[in-house]
């Protein structure tokens, strides 16, 4: 009898089972807040003129499509102001990931390497232990030639190590955030 | 508690006490005893009634007779060289005959005990640890304690996270069943270790074997089988704690376990509480690498009259594993400064116990009904209900105070049901056959703020199988086959913008069949064969992950289009065990798997704001992996041996003509163990049953890759010396067990090729764990 009844109990849950299993749920989808899917480096002569602007934008974070990387030619010879500005476009309006970086300037730092000859870049701005961030630079030109310009964030970097203070990634360990590469055209 | 005990056992002594008035204290208890495994005769085993202290010793034929006994209830304790002292309680109203089995804590090679007068029932090579190594080893995840065994090797991600790798097979395709439910968690993960408290178990089993067809998951071969024993039909209340502290790491673990027996039911419970810091190497420490666990788990046993048998059991495993600091990076770039660094970044100069990100957050929680019915002693019904609830939530470190919000973070629940028929038929025929189903049900936590990287999912997979059994002569034949059907419904999300949810819906047949033949050759030697075949359809991470895998550094891409794997696989076994004397077993190995399912690195890198990642994708090829384990004990004298194993895996991709990622390194472990059966007296206590270990082990250096498959070429060989000690002591009602393990004893700097910490940093260094249990 009771073999029955367990054999029954069986087939009862079987026929359970294979009813649920019917369709999952759509996902929710992720709010991607954290993403930063724009850079932009504008460039303002120091003594006036048109500013010129570096992008990388990638909509679509880490997967899928490819980037899409644009940079403005410099002229030679020329001192520019250097603001970056970070944002999230897939939120509407697009959310600015600078203020987050500027609210964590400490555990924060940008790197500029270059191959261009005489081109250099050097910080303006600081964060509340005297040490550089980034988001504001000052760029200088030389003679006319092309390259390439990266632009490096790190987390936790340790910004005490040598060298890290004037810019040189090579020490200063932490987390990429950020690491783009342009291709720099000085006319 | 030990005065609750005292105090139990005086009533129930009180009680007793007006049977004896009219007594005839003329009875005697007789029997014999029995080594469990061979089942040869022990002689000189000391057996006494624990309440009166009257004993005695058994004969050459194993037997005991203890005389002028009164009727009562007493407990017998049965003590012998070598073995796990055990104690039952047995009521006397007559004269009695009470057998016992024992247990050698270190038998003659583990699993090749089983020749002699009965062969094994099944022909599957199967290793076994038992109760006493397992709890010797209470600091150590399952993982780390199964290593021990030959041709079980760990990957890891650090010391606290690890998973086994059973004759090169892990993950999606080695089964681990805990307590005959298969885990379902998140088992893809190389950095997932298996969610299960090793202090549950008596008995933690490896079957080598061809296809394993009993159970769901994968057949391709490896099973790793956790059991917890049967409640000791014991009236009174007994447990055991023990205690332990491991120098590397500060780490404390207890363990504590009770049992009784009733009329209206028999319990057990058992509870662990693991607590370490930060680990260190020969050199530094390793930063965030601390570990926290907690368990519990009730087994609850009722027999409803002389047929029907219940079980209930409920487990709960919850952890925060730390993962190194210094291992999270960014991209590649900072993969490649790790490579070339010595000492891993965000090294600290100081010890700690805080558990930050990354870290791990696991809970998993089982519950299974199981019901056995006798339609006869030759046929028998048996049913299993269980759930089981896994939550993994996996903490990265993250910008403006969101490492607090997990980046991945999946629940799963698993349902399962099985109906199965046993029968002894004439002639030595045997008979198995069972239904089952097991339905998962995977979510991600949309908190994450991060796309998921595998996608939620149903899976449902219904199951049939048969074994059949014929033992004839010394030999025992097994024939089984079984038949899956698995269906898949798995919503994706998109990489690309506009994000979109893309349904998939598959249905998968598999088929196993293996056939296996043991025969004992002589009453020393014996010889097992098996042949298996299995196919095993891909997983939903095979088919559907996408997007960057922090933990690898590069960006995973699954293939919808993958088959199913076919695996062929043939064992054989030798083993031999010449007057106790001399002990070895050869375990040779093949495995052909046709459309092998792996990871594999494209020529693509993609280009994302964080700089260029490595895409891999999940590809298949046509695989063989095989190998052997050999192991050899010489008993110099009897309380005195040693023993040499030696693993050798190879796996070759056939089609490009190259070697396998992510196949263990051979390894050659030597070990002298020694036993005293010489007494200590310390304060009129005997100090007994002390044993000494010592055993090295020699990793060879992983020879067979492909420089391109992985981000840096495998580490050198490494030497490892280890040191273990025991002793018993009895000091009145209770009896304590004292043991060291001293791991890497020469505090060698080394980093092991499957442990992905070998990136950035060296392996452990010296560790010594005391600790002390007593049962009671």
């Amino acid at each position: 009898m009771i073999n029955r009844t367990n054999f029954l109990a069986s087939l009862l849950f079987l026929a359970i089972f294979t009813m649920i299993s019917c369709e999952k749920d759509d996902p929710i989808i992720p709010n991607e807040e954290e993403v930063i899917t724009t850079l932009i480096y504008t460039l303002t002569p120091e003594n006036g003129g048109d500013p010129v602007v570096m992008s990388f934008i990638d909509l679509d974070g880490d997967g899928g499509d490819a980037p899409t990387i644009t940079a403005q030619p410099l002229a030679s010879n020329t001192t520019y102001n250097g603001v970056l500005e970070l944002l999230n476009e897939q939120e509407t309006p697009a959310e600015s990931i600078t203020e987050e970086i500027s609210e964590e300037a400490n555990d924060h730092q940008f790197f500029f390497d270059t191959d261009v000859e005489g081109l250099t870049v050097t910080y303006s701005d600081e964060d509340s232990d005297g040490n550089p961030l980034g988001l504001a630079t000052k760029l200088t030109t030389s003679s006319v030639q092309s390259g390439s310009l990266t632009i490096t964030l790190r987390h936790e970097a340790d910004k005490s190590a040598s060298g890290v203070k004037d810019g040189e990634i090579a020490n200063a360990g932490g987390e990429t955030d950020i690491e783009v590469t342009f291709d720099v055209e000085i006319n | 508690m030990l005065k609750l005990t005292k105090l139990i056992i005086s009533i129930l002594f009180l009680l007793m006490s007006k049977l004896a008035f009219a007594q005839d204290c003329s009875l005697t208890i007789r029997g014999q005893v029995t080594d469990k495994e061979t089942h040869e005769i022990l002689e000189f085993v000391n057996v006494y009634i624990v309440e009166s202290g009257k004993g005695a010793t058994t004969d050459e034929h194993g037997n005991y007779v203890i005389n002028e006994v009164c009727p009562g209830d007493y407990h017998l304790r049965f003590s012998h060289i070598g073995c796990e002292t055990k104690e039952q309680f047995i009521s006397v109203n007559v004269s009695t005959e009470f057998n016992m089995e024992m247990e050698h804590a270190a038998s003659l090679l583990e699993g090749i005990t089983v020749i002699g007068k009965q062969s094994e029932t099944s022909t599957q090579n199967t290793q076994i640890l038992r109760e006493d190594k397992i709890s010797d080893q209470l600091d150590q995840n399952i993982s780390n304690i199964l290593e021990s065994i030959s041709g079980v090797q760990t990957i890891k991600n650090g010391n606290g996270i690890s998973k086994p790798v059973v004759q090169g097979l892990y993950g999606n395709r080695l089964t681990i069943l805990n307590n005959g439910i298969a885990q379902s968690g998140q088992q893809w993960g190389n950095d997932h270790s298996p969610e299960i408290d090793a202090m549950v178990a008596n008995r933690i089993s490896v079957v080598k074997g061809a296809s394993a067809l009993e159970f769901p998951g994968s057949n391709l071969g490896g099973l790793v089988l956790v059991e917890p024993s049967k409640i000791e039909n014991e009236p009174h209340l007994h447990g055991s704690t023990s205690l332990a502290y491991n120098t590397n790491g500060r780490g404390a673990s207890l363990n504590v376990q009770l049992h009784k027996a009733t009329d209206l039911i028999k319990w057990k419970i058992n509870g662990s509480l693991k607590k370490s810091g930060d680990q260190n190497t020969p050199d530094y420490f390793l930063n965030n690498t601390g570990k926290e666990e907690g368990d519990f788990a009730v087994q609850l046993e009722k027999n409803f009259g002389e047929k029907w048998f219940t079980d209930l059991y409920f487990s709960t495993f919850n952890t925060s594993l730390g993962v190194l600091r210094g291992s999270h990076i960014g991209n590649l770039t900072d993969l490649e400064a790790a490579f070339t660094s010595d000492v891993p970044f965000f090294t600290e100069e100081t010890f700690s116990y805080a558990i930050d990100a990354p870290k791990q957050v696991v809970n998993h929680h089982l519950l299974k009904l199981h019901s056995k019915y006798f339609l006869t002693d030759e046929h028998w019904l048996d049913f299993t209900f269980s759930g089981q609830f896994n939550n993994r939530k996996e903490f990265d470190v993250r910008r403006s105070g969101r490492s607090s919000i997990p980046s991945l973070s999946l629940q799963q629940f698993t349902y399962f049901i099985q109906g199965k028929y046993n029968a002894e038929w004439k002639n030595d025929w045997y008979f198995k056959t069972g239904v089952q189903v097991n339905f998962i049900d995977n979510t991600n936590n949309p908190e994450t703020g991060i796309i998921p990287l595998i996608p939620d999912y149903f899976s449902t997979e219904s199951g049939v199988y048969s074994i059949l059994t014929k033992h004839h002569k010394s030999s025992v034949f097994e024939f089984g086959v079984r038949y899956e059907y698995i269906s898949q419904d798995v919503p994706t999300i998109t990489q690309t913008i506009p994000r979109e949810i893309i349904r998939y819906e598959n249905g998968f047949h598999n088929i196993a069949t293996s056939l296996g033949w043991a025969m004992d050759l002589s009453k020393d030697y014996n010889l097992s064969a098996n042949v298996g075949y299995a196919t095993r359809n891909p997983a939903v991470n095979e088919l559907y992950s996408g997007g960057l895998h922090q933990g690898i550094s590069g960006i995973e891409e699954g293939d919808p289009s993958l088959d199913a794997e076919k695996s062929l696989k043939s064992t054989l076994t030798f083993k031999g065990n010449k007057h106790g004397r001399f002990g070895f077993e050869t375990h040779f190995y093949a495995q052909r798997i046709q459309d092998y399912i792996y990871l594999t690195p494209t020529q693509e890198t993609r280009l994302t704001i964080r700089g260029a990642f490595p895409v891999f994708n999940y590809a298949q090829t046509n695989a063989i992996i095989a190998g052997f384990d050999l192991s050899g004990q010489y008993n110099f004298l009897t309380n005195f041996y040693g023993r040499l194993t030696y693993s050798y895996i190879k796996g070759s991709d056939t089609e490009k003509q190259q070697p396998l990622v992510f196949i263990p390194s051979n390894v050659l472990k030597a070990n002298v163990n020694f036993q005293s059966n010489k007494q200590f007296l310390i304060f009129k206590n005997a100090l007994e049953n002390i044993q000494l270990n010592l055993g090295s082990k020699y990793v060879f250096k992983q020879v067979n890759y492909v420089l391109e498959q992985d981000f840096v070429a495998p580490p050198d060989g490494y030497f490892l010396l280890n040191l273990e000690g025991s002793a018993e002591m009895k000091i009145g009602n209770l009896n304590w067990r004292f043991f060291v393990n001293m791991s890497n004893l020469l505090d060698v700097s080394y980093r092991d090729y499957l442990n992905r910490q070998r990136y950035f940093a060296d392996d452990i260094g010296r560790n010594i764990t005391i600790g002390i249990r007593t049962k009671f």
